[in-house]
């Protein structure tokens, strides 16, 4: 069903402080995982709008729904309830192939566990996204050199992931997720399995990624240093979005608003 | 409210070579694993393989040593009308070309020590061979043949020919023609001795029933190897594909298609289905040839195997581990390639 511009601009508000268009919205999303005859209600009614560009970090208690906002929002999942669009697209209404095809150019992802396939080595990871886009081997490879590069992996291209460390393989994931130059990144908790420091070096890295090349980073996080970098911070809890701020309402040393 | 729809597109699936590819970085790499999954084949298709060997084993010597108490049952018939056969002349007719049965009991009377045989027909140069030289004269008058003979011998598949078989076994030392076949000599006084056995109708009931019961055993026990075999494979397969939930989870993220993650599967399953079924084989043959050789003896078995039925047997096992294992991976490739990503990656298999 093609809108109309009022339709179209109701739906897709340009954020009024940057003028900057509204790349993901969720409304009233609900989801509810049944096993047996019993009911989780993981998400019940959380409704949001991530605009283009934008650093939004996403917090909560673990069981807060996260997680499934995050899988929602990413296309990895279907709502029970609700409307998921993604940039402008209402997931709902794509068939698999098509699913596969919007995870594969619209959208990286990076995993608290890093996820990368283990029997590839570092380059072929990042390459296989590109190979899925049908991009050739010598552009792929010539590419993903280019993203190693841009994490500080470019060293140890040919080592297997079980050979890196856990930061190495978080910045191997980075790249990896770059790799169809996505206009959304989300990251469920990146810096989860890292030590403090190379946490910090992978929000820096994830900050930079967002300056130079524009994408919109959305993280899940329990990082109060990842806080500090965004741009927007929403908290989520039993389901629900609760609260929204931005980092300069924040006190840090007592992690309350002001 | 599918504003932006058009310009979605179907992401494409990848050429099977990178499938390949993929699946033998994988199967290099998690060698551990891919052995355990061959293993599970292996075993399936030797057990199959060993009970079909073992089947042909009992099938041939069985056969082999049925032969055997036939053949001496026919010396004895013979020698019981003739006297001992030792360092005598046999004179014999051949009526046609010999069936192994006729080759092994010409052997076998050399080997108890008949001297010579006046042999009539073209198999001579043949039984000169089998015999070890054992051809007296070769023989066209059929007069002379049986000159001194304790007995007249016809053998071979074909018409008697036109003769005076009175005249003939007149010659021999006891009048007698023994027959190998169901021929019928005209002759009113020389003592016809069919050596081939007549079988009763309780007899030949006996032996259809006994076919019938052995056929029936093969079935169950085949279908019974099947079964353990399909259970070890699709053991074997469920569990390599659940434990690569994660895995399978990611690669979705990334953007591969549903076709893809069962190609992947299906590639996987038919290696190692056909690396396994082969090393089945080769260790089931064996495995078998071992245990039975314990009870027969390795001459009888390697005497009396049926290579031929064994090769069939082994195509047959290996084409049975590969369709196995490609059936036993349809379901847990479909259920993997199914599943939404974010279940996949919470899978903690």
């Amino acid at each position: 069903m093609a809108l109309d511009k009022k339709q179209y601009d109701d739906l897709f508000p340009e954020n009024e402080a940057t003028g900057r268009q509204c790349i993901i919205r969720a409304v009233n999303v609900r989801k509810t995982y049944r096993a047996g005859k019993a009911e989780t209600h993981a998400l019940r009614g959380a409704t949001l709008d991530i605009f283009d560009g934008e650093y939004l970090s996403i917090m909560g208690p673990s069981g807060s729904g996260k997680s499934t906002l995050f899988n929602m929002i990413g296309g990895l999942g279907k709502p029970t309830e609700g409307k998921v669009y993604i940039d402008q697209v209402d997931i709902a209404q794509l068939d698999p192939d098509e699913l596969a095809w919007l995870r594969c150019r619209k959208i990286g992802y990076v995993f608290q566990s890093f996820n990368l396939i283990n029997v590839m080595s570092c380059i072929e990871n990042v390459m296989l996204p590109m190979s899925f886009a049908g991009l050739d081997s010598e552009e792929a490879r010539d590419k993903a050199m280019y993203l190693l590069k841009l994490v500080g992996l470019d060293h140890r291209p040919l080592h297997k992931p079980s050979e890196l460390s856990g930061g190495q393989q978080q910045r191997c994931a980075i790249a990896r997720a770059l790799a169809n130059s996505p206009q959304i990144v989300l990251a469920d908790e990146p810096t989860a399995n890292l030590d403090s420091k190379t946490g910090a070096e992978m929000i820096e890295l994830l900050a930079t990624l967002k300056r130079s090349l524009g994408v919109t980073i959305i993280a899940a996080t329990h990082d109060l240093k990842m806080l500090q970098t965004s741009d927007r911070i929403l908290w989520i809890d039993d389901g629900r979005i609760v609260k929204s701020a931005r980092p300069e309402e924040i006190d840090f040393a007592s992690g309350h608003l002001h | 409210m599918d504003g932006n729809k058009a310009t979605i597109q179907k992401q494409v699936k990848l050429p099977i070579g990178v499938a390949l590819q993929v699946v033998g970085q994988g199967i290099r790499i998690r060698l551990g694993r891919s052995v355990v999954t061959l293993l599970g084949v292996v075993f399936g298709i030797a057990f199959l393989m060993s009970l079909l060997t073992g089947q042909a084993i009992r099938t041939g010597v069985g056969r082999e040593t049925q032969l055997r108490d036939e053949l001496d049952r026919r010396i004895n018939f013979l020698t019981a009308k003739t006297g001992p056969l030792k360092d005598a002349t046999l004179g014999v007719i051949q009526a046609g070309p010999l069936d192994e049965t006729e080759r092994r009991f010409v052997k076998l009377l050399a080997q108890n020590g008949l001297k010579s045989f006046n042999w009539v027909g073209n198999s001579a140069p043949e039984v000169e061979q089998i015999t070890g030289g054992r051809i007296k004269a070769v023989e066209t008058d059929y007069a002379r043949v049986a000159g001194g003979a304790p007995a007249l011998l016809v053998i071979g598949d074909g018409a008697l020919p036109e003769a005076d078989w009175d005249a003939m076994a007149g010659r021999t030392r006891e009048r007698a023609i023994a027959t190998m076949r169901d021929y019928k000599p005209v002759t009113v006084s020389a003592t016809v001795v069919p050596l081939a056995r007549e079988l009763q109708p309780d007899e030949l009931a006996r032996i259809t029933a006994e076919k019938r019961k052995d056929k029936v055993r093969t079935i169950w026990i085949v279908t019974l190897a099947l079964l353990v075999t399909v259970i070890g494979i699709s053991n074997a397969m469920l569990m390599s594909v659940t434990e690569r939930f994660r895995e399978i989870g990611t690669m979705k993220c990334l953007g591969a298609v549903s076709g893809f993650i069962r190609q992947m599967f299906f590639i996987e399953s038919t290696l190692l289905g056909f690396a396994g079924s082969l090393a089945g084989v080769v260790l089931g043959i064996a495995f078998s040839i071992a245990a039975f050789s314990i009870t027969y003896g390795p001459a009888a078995i390697w005497s009396s195997l049926d290579w031929p039925r064994l090769v069939l047997y082994a195509v047959m096992s290996v084409f049975a581990g590969v369709l196995l294992s490609v059936v036993a991976a349809i379901y847990p490739a479909g259920f993997a390639s199914r599943m939404v990503p974010a279940t996949a990656l919470r899978s903690t298999v």
